[in-house]
Order: structure tokens, then C-alpha cells, then sequence
């Protein structure tokens, strides 16, 4: 069925309508999810947020750009807002933690491993994502959806709003800051 | 610098390793779960809806500011308007100070004829 024809039969409130358009699009939410939050319990969260947040708001959707599009700004939107959420409860645990109040351990994550990375690479890929985590949001998110959804940068572009020359610069200054990050981490290794 | 070509390599291997990677996949049942999510949603009453709005810090605080900010309006008011009536109760008018100075008579040292 055409992506418009399902659109405007969701706008109607078609649920046979909405259960094609999750199943259809819920792996590249659920990855795209998992690439930035790098957990899975959290990813999963993610993508039924972003579920409900298109059969609520789908009305507001004129088309001006391609659904997927429309689609991967709410995922990284709520990603981004739930890492931020996510810090702040850490930091504050951390700032509980020192004053002695309730001696709340502040728990590290487990080393995140992504399902799709072939087996051989999985545990440079762990350590590449831990690298990731430390980019800046706008480099982090250019990253990830160039290499872990495979977007162009003209996709990435029009997903982040910007130009392709941008995105060019983002990735550029992505893949140095990993460069240095990995080489200090190998370096305090050995 | 066998360990500076080591670590170099070990990096490139690094910035690779995500080449050819496949899409994760959610948990079967999306979109029940969804579904579920929903209806949830749909479930808080009108009153939830008002008392989280409420809730939130920047409302709270608004709503705060606005209570105390009537509070004093209401206060300056009154004050303003009692002071006036004190005013009035300090300067009696004429007639009575006039009455006032007419039974102003010594009862007590009164000689006696």
C-alpha cells in the first residue's frame, strides 16, 4: 500500500492502517533508538513513545518531507530527551551520593553491544560506542545515522535539517574526535 | 613505534567495525505493546491530566507567584483604605469638638455659692 494512502487513512483513525505503518518502520526506530541511547530495554521504550506520538500528531504531518524523515526526527528527538533525562537523575544521584544522602551507588552501564555488528567486530564496535557517547550530540547523532542506519549525507542533511556540507563538517569532526578518544583509550590500555 | 602503528591500526579497526552492521530488531508484539500504551493513555481522567499539569514545576511556581502577588494587592488595599478611616476617627469634625469644649467643666472644683 502507498506510504500517502496509509497516512491519510491513520488521519482517519484506521488502526489496520497504523499496525502496517509500526510494522513497517519499527526496525529503523528501534535502531536508530538503539544507536543513540545504546540500551536496549531503553530503545524499546523509545520506539513505543514514538509510536504514539505519530497516531496522536499525525494530523500535523503535511508532507513536506518524506515520512521516514518525519519519523527519524521524532526518534532522535525523544533519544536525545531521554539520554539528557538520564544524565540528570546520574548526576544527581552522584551529587545525593556525596552529601551522604541515602549513599545511592550510581550504577556504570554495561558495556553496550549492538545486535546487528558481525561477530568478529564486536568488541571493537563496543569500544567504538563507548567512544560515541563522548561525541557532542549534534556530531553523535550524524554518526550514528550515517553508520549505524547507513543514511547518505543528503538523507542525514534532510533528517537534521542542514546542508550537505554540514553534515560533511559534523562527520569530519565526529570521526577526529573518536580518532583521538580510541587512540587514549588504547594508549591507557597497554 | 611498533606500539604507535599498533594503536593506529587498532583504531582503524575501531572506526570499521560498523561496516556492514544489520538493523537491530524490537521485541516481537510492537504493536500491542503500542496498542496497550494507548490506551493507557487514553485512560487518565480529565482530573490527572489538570493535576499533572499542575504539577509542573514552572506552573506550580507561576501559580505561586500570582496567589502572593494577589495576596499583597489585596493587602496594600485594605491598608490603604484603613488608613483613611483611621484618619477620619483622629480629626473629628466640627460639631463635635464643639461639643466636646461645652462639657469641658471642672465638676469637681466647682464653688460651691
Amino acid at each position: 500500500m502507498n506510504e500517502w494512502t496509509l497516512i491519510e487513512q491513520l488521519k482517519q483513525g484506521d488502526e489496520a492502517a497504523f499496525r502496517t505503518i509500526v510494522d513497517t518502520w519499527q526496525d529503523m526506530v528501534y535502531n536508530t533508538a538503539i544507536g543513540i541511547v545504546q540500551n536496549a530495554e531503553d530503545a524499546e521504550d523509545i520506539a513505543q513513545e514514538v509510536f504514539v506520538q505519530v497516531y496522536q500528531s499525525v494530523s500535523s504531518f503535511k508532507g513536506d518531507s518524506k515520512f521516514s524523515t518525519w519519523l527519524y526526527r521524532i526518534t532522535i528527538t525523544k533519544s536525545l530527551d531521554h539520554q539528557r533525562r538520564k544524565k540528570r537523575k546520574k548526576r544527581f544521584a552522584l551529587v545525593r551520593s556525596l552529601f551522604g544522602e541515602d549513599s545511592e551507588v550510581v550504577i556504570h552501564p554495561p558495556d553496550f553491544n549492538h545486535p546487528g555488528v558481525a561477530l568478529d567486530k564486536k568488541e571493537d564496535a563496543t569500544t567504538l560506542f563507548k567512544a560515541i557517547n563522548n561525541l557532542p550530540e549534534n556530531q553523535r547523532v550524524a554518526f550514528t545515522l550515517h553508520k549505524v542506519e547507513g543514511l547518505s549525507y543528503q538523507e542525514v542533511s534532510e533528517v537534521m535539517k542542514t546542508t550537505v556540507s554540514s553534515v560533511e563538517s559534523l562527520m569530519h569532526r565526529a570521526k577526529t574526535n573518536l580518532k583521538k578518544n580510541l587512540a587514549d583509550y588504547y594508549k591507557e590500555k597497554e | 613505534m611498533k606500539q604507535e602503528s599498533d594503536i593506529e591500526k587498532r583504531v582503524e579497526d575501531a572506526l570499521n567495525s560498523l561496516d556492514g552492521i544489520q538493523r537491530a530488531a524490537p521485541q516481537p508484539w510492537l504493536f500491542s505493546r503500542v496498542k496497550g500504551r494507548l490506551l493507557r493513555q487514553e485512560e487518565k481522567t480529565k482530573w490527572e491530566t489538570i493535576g499533572s499539569f499542575l504539577s509542573k514545576p514552572a506552573v506550580a511556581i507561576a501559580g505561586l507567584l500570582l496567589i502572593l502577588g494577589l495576596n499583597g494587592v489585596l493587602l496594600f488595599n485594605q491598608q490603604s483604605g484603613s488608613s483613611v478611616v483611621v484618619q477620619n476617627e483622629l480629626q473629628p469634625n466640627d460639631s463635635e469638638s464643639l461639643l466636646a469644649s461645652s462639657s469641658n467643666f471642672d465638676y469637681e472644683n466647682l464653688v460651691q455659692p
